[in-house]
C-alpha cells in the first residue's frame, strides 16, 4: 500500500465495485480474479458483456485469459519492465492524457525519461512478451478509457513490490484514469478485514486512519484519549519481528487470529524464532499450525458468533451480527483482548462493539468519523465518510488526489532477487486456488472445500514434465536454497515451461519452506512468495 | 422450531460480499447469498457458500489451552488470562516493551484490530504491531 | 395480508409461516410464528424472492409435525408440487399462501425481478446465448454455433455450485455434480460442458423455472434456457408438465407399487 499512498496519498482501492462495471477496458495484472476474488470477477464478465476490452498479464494462464482480448504470460517478477514498455508505447504513440498531465499530476519528466530506456523490444526480451502485445496492450488500454487497472498479490508480492504498484499508478495516471468512473488503481484485498485491520492501526508506524505515530499531536491527542504517554518511535514489521526473535530483542509475541507459520515465507526460518521466545500467546478458531507451538492458546470466537464491522476492499465498512453463541467456551476477540489487557493493569471496558466503534470513530477524524452502528445499516459505508451527513466515497480522487497532486515515480526495472541458475533451473511461484483460503485452517476442515483439493500440487509444464519424465501425480521433490519438499506433480499447461506453481494451503506441503525469508520489498517489508529458484526431480521410487 | 436468518458479511476474501446465516433450533446450518446486498447481488462463491461450514466444526478450539513442556492442558479463562498477563508483564519489566510484539488480523473485526493496536500501544507500551496482510 | 398471516397463525392452521421481513431496507425471509406473533405487522411479500420452499423442505425433515404456510409465487406452487411428488415436503404440511407475481398487462411492475428480461450487452448476444431468446430460437442455431455460444457460458463459470444450492426442488444427499468420477475437482472453470449437462439431466421433471438458479449465478450463465429445453424434451417425450399438478414423474417408473417383476433376476440365478 506505500506505492499506492506514495503516488495519490490513499493507500486503498481507488473506484468502486459498482462504477468497475462501466469501465471501457480493463488491466488485469497479477490477480487470478476469478479463483481468488469471483464475485468481481462477475463485473468483469458484466462488463465484458457490454462490450469492453479485456487484457490479462499473468505468468500462468488463468481462466480471464481464456476470455481475455488480449493475454499475455510475462515472465514471473518482470511487470515493471512491462508496465515500463506500455507507457513507451503510449507516450510515443501521443495517447497520454496532457491536460490531465498538466493539470493534476506531478514528476512527469522524469517519469517520460524512465520509460524511454524501455522500447518494446528491450521490454519484449525481459519480460518475454511479443513486441506487438505491449503496442497492442497500450493501445487497448490508452484508447478504450477509462480503464480500470486491478491487481492482487502477483503484484504486491515481490522484492520490488513498490515498484510494481507505483508502476500501476503511473500508467493509471498517464491516461488520465485515476478520479474517474470505471478506471483507477484497485488493489483486491485478499483477506476479508485487510483494509480494516490497516485502518484501524495495525501497523506499526501509524494509529488508526494512518495518523503517524511519529507526529507528536498524534501521540498528543491519542496518549490523552487512552490515558497512557505513548511512544513515538515506530515498531517493528513482521519482517523484522522474525530477525528481532532470532537474536532475542524480540521476547514475547500476542499472535491474534494469524497462523504465519504458514503464511510466512521460509518457514525453517520463522519455526526457529517462534521457538526463541520466551512466551507466544495465540489466539484463534483452530488448533492452527502457529496455535501448536504456543504458550498459552486462546479460543476465539468465529464470524457468525459476534458482532463488529469488516472494511472491504472497496473501503466499506460494514456490519456483522452474531447469529449464533460461541461454540465451547470460546469468546469473543475483543472480549478476549479486554480481558488480558485489565490483567495487564490496563482495564479495558466496553458494553459492546458499538462503544468501541464510537471511540475509534472519535479519534479518526478523516475516514470514520461520520461512522456509526446506526448509520451503517446493512449496505455499509465507503470511507473518507468524515461527518456523520456524509454519505461516503465510492470513487477516491475524483477533483485532485488526496495528497494533491498524483506523483509519478520514474521507476527502473529489476531482476527478482533470485533468478533460476543452473543449480536451482526453475522459477516457483505460489498463489491460491478457487476453493481454498489463504493457510487452509478455515476451507480444508469445510467438507464442501476440501472435496475440491484435497492436497497439495505443485503444477508444471507437460514440456518440462516430459523432460523430467514426470506424470501427472507423480510425487516430486523441490529444492530450494532454504529447504526441500514434496508434492504430487500436476501436469498443466496453464503454467509456463520452466516454472512451476504451488498453491499456499497445504501444511504437509508447505511451499514456504522453499520461498525466500531474506528477499522482501525494503519498504512494504512484503516478502517475495511470487518468485524463487528451485530444482525438481521425481522423488525416489517409493512405489508398490 | 426456530428458524432464523441473520445477515452478516463474508469472512473469506476481500470483496466484502453481504450473506445471511441460516439459524435452525439454535443451530447454523447455512450460508446463503443476501438478494439485495450492494455488493454481491445475490450471488457467492464456493467459499462464501460453505462459510457456515469452518464455524461448526468439530476442530473448533473450544477451550483455553496452557502448553507445558509439550502438553497441552484445558485451563479456565481466569488461568489462561492470569498466566498469559503475569508473562507478559515480567518480560516488559526485564526487556523493556519493546520486547513484546502483537500480530493483528485481517480476519478479525475492525473493532477487534482496534483494541488489539489499543492494546500494545497503551497496555504494553510498544509500536510493534503489524499483520500478516504483508504476507 | 398481514391479518391474514396473524389469522393463520392464531388458529393454528399453521405453526411458522415464511416470507419476509424488511431490516434496514432490505427484505429477509423471516419465519412469523405465534409466540412473536406481532412481528407480522411488519411481513412483506417482496420485492426479493429466496427459496421459501427449500427453507419449508428443511423444517419438515426436522419438524414432520410441524404445519408451514408460506408466500407462494406460481413458481412456488410448481416447486410444491415436485417436492409433493418427489415425497420431500408432504402436500399437507403446507399452506401456501398465494402473492401477484405473474405479469399482466393489467399491473404495470409484475411483482417478480426474475421475469424480467435481463440486461443483455452486445458482446453476449454475439458470442453467447442470450437469456431472451426462445428455446426454439436456440433449437434454430446450426449445431457448432450452438455449441460454441454455449461454451462460451459454460467457460465462465467459477464452480460456486450456487444453482445447486439456491434450486428448491435439489434435494440428492449426495450429488452428481460432486461426483470425483463423473467431474473432476479443483480447476476452473469445471469439467465443462459435462458439469452443466450433468446438472441439466437431473433437471429434467424437475425445474420449475423459478428463476433463482440464474439470478443466483455471478457468471449469468442463461440456466433457465438450458433447463427449459430438457423440460421441453420431457414434454414432448412424456407429455409432462413439470410442477403444473401433483401427477406423478414419467420419471417416477415405480408407480405407486413396485412394478418391476425380479423376473430376470431369478433366471439368472437358476441358471
Amino acid at each position: 500500500m506505500a506505492g499506492l499512498a506514495a503516488a495519490f496519498g490513499s493507500g486503498a482501492m481507488t473506484n468502486s465495485y459498482d462504477d468497475l462495471e462501466t469501465a471501457g477496458c480493463f488491466f488485469v495484472i497479477g490477480s487470478n480474479t476469478t479463483a481468488c476474488h469471483p464475485l468481481i470477477a462477475r463485473r468483469i464478465y458484466r462488463a465484458k458483456e457490454r462490450g469492453a476490452k479485456l487484457i490479462v498479464a499473468d505468468p500462468r494462464g488463468i481462466q480471464l485469459s481464456s476470455m481475455a482480448d488480449l493475454a499475455v504470460n510475462h515472465r514471473l517478477g518482470s511487470d515493471v519492465a512491462l508496465l515500463n514498455g506500455m507507457m513507451h508505447c503510449i507516450l510515443r504513440n501521443g495517447w497520454e492524457a496532457r491536460d490531465y498531465i498538466d493539470s493534476r499530476t506531478e514528476g512527469f519528466a522524469e517519469l517520460e525519461a524512465a520509460v524511454a530506456d524501455y522500447p518494446p523490444e528491450r521490454v519484449q526480451a525481459i519480460t518475454g512478451v511479443a513486441v506487438r502485445d505491449i503496442e497492442a496492450m497500450a493501445d487497448l488500454y490508452a484508447n478504450h478509457g477509462p480503464s480500470a487497472l486491478l491487481y492482487a498479490m502477483g503484484i504486491t508480492q515481490h522484492t520490488t513490490g513498490v515498484d510494481n504498484v507505483k508502476s500501476c499508478c503511473n500508467l493509471a495516471l498517464l491516461c488520465g484514469y485515476v478520479g474517474a468512473a470505471g478506471g483507477g488503481v484497485n488493489p483486491l484485498r485478499g483477506q476479508n478485514n485487510v483494509q480494516g485491520a490497516c485502518d484501524m492501526g495495525g501497523l506499526p508506524n501509524v494509529f488508526t486512519g494512518y495518523q503517524p505515530v511519529t507526529v507528536p499531536e498524534n501521540v498528543e491527542k491519542f496518549s490523552q484519549a487512552w490515558g497512557r504517554p505513548l511512544s513515538d518511535k515506530p515498531g517493528l514489521t513482521i519482517t523484522d519481528m522474525v530477525g528481532a526473535m532470532l537474536d532475542g530483542r524480540l521476547r514475547a509475541l500476542y499472535v491474534i487470529g494469524e497462523n504465519p507459520k504458514l503464511s510466512d515465507p521460509d518457514w525453517n526460518h520463522l519455526h526457529h524464532a517462534l521457538k526463541k521466545l520466551d512466551l507466544l500467546i495465540v489466539q484463534d478458531l483452530f488448533l492452527s499450525e502457529t496455535a501448536q507451538i504456543a504458550d498459552v492458546i486462546l479460543p476465539a470466537a468465529a464470524v457468525a458468533e459476534k458482532d463488529g464491522t469488516f472494511t472491504s476492499s472497496e473501503r466499506r465498512c460494514a456490519r456483522i451480527h452474531k447469529a449464533v453463541e460461541p461454540v465451547g467456551q470460546a469468546l469473543s476477540d475483543w472480549e478476549i483482548i479486554s480481558r488480558l489487557s485489565t490483567a495487564m493493569g490496563y482495564p479495558m471496558e466496553y458494553a459492546g462493539p458499538s462503544d468501541i466503534f464510537d471511540e475509534m470513530a472519535s479519534l479518526t477524524p478523516k475516514s470514520y468519523a461520520g461512522m456509526s452502528y446506526e448509520r451503517l445499516g446493512l449496505d455499509g459505508l465507503q470511507w473518507p465518510c468524515p461527518d456523520s451527513d456524509h454519505p461516503g466515497t465510492p470513487i477516491l480522487h475524483t477533483q485532485s488526489c488526496a495528497r494533491g497532486l498524483g506523483k509519478f515515480h520514474a521507476i527502473a526495472y529489476q531482476d527478482p532477487a533470485e533468478m533460476p541458475d543452473q543449480e536451482y533451473p526453475y522459477f516457483l511461484t505460489t498463489g491460491r486456488m478457487f476453493a481454498h483460503y489463504h493457510t487452509g485452517t478455515m476451507t480444508r476442515i469445510s467438507p464442501h472445500l476440501d472435496a475440491e483439493q484435497r492436497r497439495g500440487y505443485v503444477s508444471i509444464h507437460p514440456a518440462d514434465a516430459s523432460k523430467l519424465d514426470i506424470a501427472d501425480g507423480d510425487l516430486l521433490v523441490l529444492a530450494s536454497r532454504r529447504g526441500e519438499m514434496e508434492a504430487p506433480a500436476r501436469v498443466n499447461a496453464n503454467v509456463q515451461p520452466g516454472c512451476l506453481f504451488m498453491p499456499i494451503h497445504f501444511g504437509e506441503n508447505p511451499a514456504n519452506v522453499l520461498t525466500n525469508a531474506e528477499a522482501y520489498d525494503p519498504l512494504a517489508k512484503i516478502p517475495e512468495f511470487k518468485v524463487s529458484a528451485v530444482r525438481v526431480a521425481k522423488a525416489p521410487e517409493a512405489r508398490p | 422450531m426456530t428458524l432464523k436468518f441473520v445477515p452478516s458479511i463474508c469472512s473469506y476474501c476481500g470483496t466484502g460480499c453481504g450473506v445471511l446465516f441460516q439459524v435452525m433450533d439454535g443451530q447454523l446450518v447455512g450460508t446463503l447469498p443476501m438478494k439485495t446486498h450492494p455488493v454481491n447481488q445475490g450471488k457467492l462463491c464456493i467459499k462464501g457458500w460453505n462459510l457456515h461450514e469452518h464455524i461448526t466444526s468439530e476442530l473448533r478450539l473450544k477451550h483455553p489451552l496452557l502448553n507445558t513442556f509439550g502438553r497441552m492442558t484445558k485451563v479456565g479463562w481466569d488461568d489462561a488470562i492470569g498466566f498469559a498477563a503475569d508473562r507478559l508483564k515480567t518480560i516488559v519489566a526485564e526487556h523493556g516493551p519493546d520486547s513484546v510484539g502483537v500480530l493483528v488480523s485481517a480476519k478479525i473485526t475492525n473493532e477487534e484490530n482496534y483494541l488489539a493496536q489499543k492494546f500494545a500501544r497503551a497496555a504494553v507500551g510498544t509500536n510493534n504491531v503489524d499483520h500478516c496482510a504483508r504476507l | 395480508m398481514q391479518k391474514q398471516v396473524r389469522a393463520w397463525l392464531e388458529d393454528g392452521k399453521v405453526d411458522v409461516f415464511l416470507a419476509y421481513k424488511m431490516d434496514c431496507g432490505h427484505p429477509l425471509p423471516h419465519a412469523f410464528t405465534r409466540e412473536r406473533i406481532d412481528e407480522t405487522e411488519d411481513l412483506v411479500t417482496g420485492p426479493a424472492r429466496y427459496s421459501l420452499e427449500k427453507f419449508a423442505t428443511q423444517i419438515a425433515a426436522r419438524h414432520p409435525e410441524k404445519k408451514i404456510g408460506l408466500l407462494a409465487r406460481d413458481c412456488t406452487q410448481r416447486a410444491l408440487n415436485v417436492l409433493a411428488v418427489w415425497n420431500q415436503l408432504p402436500a399437507e404440511q403446507v399452506e401456501p399462501l398465494p402473492v401477484n407475481c405473474c405479469p399482466s398487462a393489467l399491473k404495470p411492475h409484475a411483482d417478480c425481478t426474475y421475469l424480467e428480461a435481463p440486461a443483455t450487452g452486445e458482446v453476449k448476444i454475439q458470442c453467447g446465448q442470450d437469456p431472451r431468446q426462445s428455446i426454439e430460437a436456440v433449437d434454430a442455431q446450426e449445431g457448432p454455433e450452438r455449441f460454441a455460444r454455449w461454451m462460451y457460458e459454460f467457460q465462465k463459470c467459477i464452480k460456486c455450485y450456487g444453482c445447486r444450492n439456491i434450486c428448491p426442488v435439489c434435494f440428492c444427499k449426495d450429488c452428481s455434480l460432486e461426483h470425483p468420477d463423473l467431474i473432476g475437482t479443483g480447476n476452473l472453470p469445471p469439467d465443462i460442458p459435462i458439469f452443466h449437462l450433468v446438472r441439466a439431466v437431473h433437471m429434467a421433471g424437475r425445474c420449475i423455472d423459478c428463476g433463482l438458479c440464474e439470478d443466483a449465478c455471478p457468471a449469468e450463465i442463461p440456466l433457465r434456457l438450458l433447463y427449459g429445453k430438457v423440460n421441453a424434451i420431457v414434454k414432448d417425450l412424456f407429455d409432462y408438465d413439470t410442477g403444473a399438478s401433483d401427477a406423478l414423474s414419467p420419471f417416477s417408473i415405480l408407480g405407486d407399487k413396485p412394478t418391476l417383476t425380479p423376473a430376470p433376476l431369478l433366471a439368472v440365478s437358476q441358471e
